[in-house]
């Protein structure tokens, strides 16, 4: 059962190191942190970590970001320590937020390729969802990567409404929305969380939420947005 | 010498036809038959690196394991294509691309690993002028980039670069002169200083 699901985007800018000396996205990191504690602090058995990755597939717990992929510092275990196995950006950075929070608990890693149809992320949603005991979410999911002349897919004039319809069903809780998302389209606007959206849809379908909006914003030109959903009552009637 | 900067193969027949010397294709060798278009012409060809981003697309989350594994494998294995079709191989050069499929991090690791492009044997061009990764690295604008694109420029010659693509010729040159003299390789136009 899902007890609560914290929603964070993925860029690698949120690792502080990569950004230099200039933080440039504090109050992005302030509130993926803030949704990443309220998550933590709703007591969940396992937190699973659901990000777009090349492949559909679960990772090793202890895997983690390869932030030196991205230019930082490669890690450094203690005591000569084998390095963690490195895991797809979105899912990494879930982990990174968790590590950050000084989460220790048992924690889960899937990712979701972007070449899986809502139906296939709908059942991967449920399956988690389903999963006996408390459950915590993370999911890791941007929008459009084209809202703008700067951005990196450069503009489509298309993203704006998309992006928009994505927020209206998160800001509304009626999550079952996102599962209408079109995965053409998406890919079109470089909408890269798309696949992991859908899981959220089928993970926490058909629930009274608390919803608490934390950022929205596209400083760069890809939307981010930062939300956390506190499961109320299950209405099992509807699954 | 003219050099015509373009990666697809039409744009590269005109200008040879035209008298271009040198094709720059900064996009890493993306249209299959440029390099037979500098081979039919006698014509060099710069092999570059875009990390396998299609042209005139932006990087977006690019990762690399090793950013120069990565540069040498894809440079290398157009220049030796290049070879064998047909371009003149004292004609072809390697060029890592600063900023292109690139983050800042990734282009300022390749600044300070180009020896080991250098090292390979292949003439190295790089093209540094007012590029982002600069412009990040100060927090400045476009036009004020001079400075830390001739402190990248020093910094390559001193490492073995021997073709530089700029936008500010005069500056450039100034800098290669003085690189030149450090490392032995040219004397100094006049030395009077403690000599008289």
């Amino acid at each position: 059962m899902i007890i609560a699901a914290a929603l964070c985007p993925s860029p690698p800018l949120l690792v502080r190191e990569l950004t230099g000396a200039d933080p440039v996205v504090a109050d992005l990191r302030d509130a993926c942190a803030a949704a990443v504690a309220a998550l933590v602090a709703a007591r969940p058995d396992v937190i699973v970590i659901v990000g777009p990755g090349p492949d559909t597939t679960e990772w090793p717990a202890d895997g983690r970001l390869n932030i030196a992929a991205f230019g930082g510092r490669p890690a450094q275990p203690a005591g000569g320590a084998p390095l963690p196995k490195p895991v797809p950006l979105a899912v990494g950075l879930g982990g990174y937020l968790l590590d950050q929070a000084a989460y220790t608990g048992p924690r889960r890693l899937h990712s979701v390729s972007e070449d899986d149809q809502p139906a296939d992320c709908l059942r991967l949603g449920k399956e988690i969802g389903d999963t006996a005991g408390r459950t915590g979410l993370l999911v890791m999911a941007d929008g459009s990567a084209r809202r703008g002349p700067r951005a990196p897919g450069h503009y489509d004039e298309r993203a704006e409404a998309f992006d928009a319809g994505v927020e209206r069903a998160l800001r509304a809780g009626d999550l079952r929305r996102l599962a209408a998302i079109d995965p053409v389209l998406a890919r079109e606007l470089l909408a890269t969380g798309r696949p992991a959206w859908q899981v959220l849809a089928g993970a926490i379908r058909g629930t009274k939420l608390r919803k608490d909006v934390m950022y929205t914003g596209d400083p760069f030109g890809v939307m981010y947005v930062v939300r956390f959903f506190y499961v109320l009552s299950e209405l099992r009637d509807r699954r | 010498m003219i050099s015509a900067d373009t990666w697809r193969h039409e744009v590269a027949r005109e200008v040879c036809a035209a008298g271009a010397d040198l094709l720059n294709d900064t996009w890493g060798g993306w249209d299959r038959r440029l390099a037979g278009v500098a081979a039919e012409h006698g014509a060099g060809l710069v092999c570059a690196h875009a990390g396998g981003l299609a042209p005139r697309t932006r990087p977006f989350r690019v990762a690399y394991d090793d950013v120069l594994a990565d540069v040498l494998h894809r440079t290398l294995a157009q220049a030796s294509r290049a070879a064998r079709i047909g371009v003149d191989p004292s004609r072809i050069l390697i060029d890592p691309a600063h900023d292109f499929g690139k983050n800042t991090w990734h282009s300022l690791e390749v600044t300070r690993r180009l020896d080991e492009m250098v090292a390979t044997g292949w003439p190295v061009l790089v093209s540094l002028s007012n590029k982002d990764f600069i412009g990040e690295t100060l927090g400045v604008p476009p036009e004020g980039r001079l400075t830390g694109t001739l402190a990248a420029t020093a910094i390559c010659a001193w490492q073995g670069a021997r073709v530089f693509r700029v936008h500010q010729v005069k500056e450039t040159r100034e800098v290669l002169a003085t690189v030149s003299a450090i490392r032995g390789e040219v004397p100094p136009a006049r030395a009077v200083r403690g000599l008289a």
